[in-house]
């Protein structure tokens, strides 16, 4: 039977389950619905091409799509025990361009005890692209019951 | 079938369907800032407010995508601790873009930015039923290698006053109206 998930039983170290996705116009179009981010950038194919905002003639995955996948990693492994994000920092490396499949991690890198119900572990955060390429780092709080 | 109409598709809830997905509409333009003209210091609470509703969350983290059921199914939810549906860490994108429409902040849906990352604090779970207010404040801007960087902070507030979260929200933009009405020419219209 799995050990419970709990802020005793995880180790600086522990790497996370990853969260694959592949960049799609559909999976970058259902964002800017959900998201209300309808920025051309990402949304519109034909003006991509010539205003070329990356240098890129494609349309890319929204930086906050990025981020609510770096946020999946942490949600799908300690939001069913109860635990929360505290903070998140980010920086995105490189566009994602349509076509694109990226890899999300996660590892423990810290542990802080500082009381019941805010004892709170440090993530390294990151992003892959299909050619081994980091296209977003970044870290994360995440308080553990 | 154009770009619109295919993302027309994928709208369900009130407020997607109810908010303008054109950022190319050129009157709304008018009602946007720009980098060269933002003042440093300047704070706003924004009149538009967010009510959260159930469809909300769920809409947010079917559009990650994010089948994890503590945001989909309640009973879920609260065996796992919660009291009641949880929205997705990243749901504040939702509501900044549904409330910073025009005027203070409002830079964040300019034609031609780019975002180089962001920094996000959570103090306290949104809720169905939550009321939001954003207060914004414009924090810095800067030019690093050619590039124009923008930065706000935006606090969200519930119905309480209680503070919910914090987001430094940075882009790059073009540096003047005139280069963001090239962009929606569709000219390319950055320096770096």
């Amino acid at each position: 039977m799995a050990k419970r998930l709990t802020f005793e039983w995880v180790n600086c170290g522990d790497v996370l389950p990853e969260v694959k996705q592949h960049v799609s116009q559909e999976v970058i179009w259902k964002h800017a619905v959900a998201s209300l981010d309808y920025n051309p950038v990402h949304t519109h194919p034909e003006w991509c091409k010539t205003a070329q905002v990356f240098g890129l003639p494609l349309p890319v995955m929204h930086g906050n799509q990025t981020m609510s996948l770096m946020a999946t990693v942490i949600t799908n492994w300690a939001f069913p025990v109860g635990g929360r994000l505290k903070r998140m920092e980010v920086k995105l490396i490189k566009p994602v361009p349509v076509g694109s499949s990226c890899t999300y991690g996660a590892a423990v890198t810290e542990k802080h005890p500082i009381g019941k119900r805010e004892n709170f572990v440090v993530l390294d955060l990151w992003v892959m692209n299909q050619d081994g390429e980091k296209v977003a780092v970044g870290t994360a709080q995440v308080i553990l019951p | 079938m154009g770009y619109l109409e295919e993302m027309a598709k994928y709208q369900k809830t009130e407020k997607q369907k109810s908010f303008s997905a054109d950022f190319l509409e050129r009157q709304q333009i008018e009602d946007y800032e720009f980098w060269d003209e933002i003042e440093i210091g300047k704070e706003t609470v924004i009149p538009f407010k967010f009510e959260v509703k159930a469809e909300d969350v769920i809409a947010y983290a079917e559009g990650v995508p994010d089948a994890n059921p503590v945001f989909y199914d309640e009973e879920y939810a609260k065996k796992c601790g919660y009291d009641g549906l949880v929205a997705h860490p990243m749901f504040a994108t939702q509501v900044l873009f549904f409330v910073l429409k025009k005027g203070h902040g409002s830079w964040i849906r300019t034609p031609g930015s780019r975002n180089p990352g962001q920094i996000i604090e959570w103090h306290d779970p949104i809720r169905v039923g939550d009321v939001l207010t954003v207060k914004t404040k414009s924090h810095d801007k800067w030019i690093k290698r050619g590039k124009y960087y923008m930065r706000y902070l935006s606090e969200m507030y519930d119905q309480n006053g209680k503070l919910k979260g914090r987001c430094f929200m940075t882009l790059v933009l073009p540096r003047s109206k005139a280069d963001v009405l090239r962009f929606i020419k569709g000219e390319h219209a950055l320096e770096a």
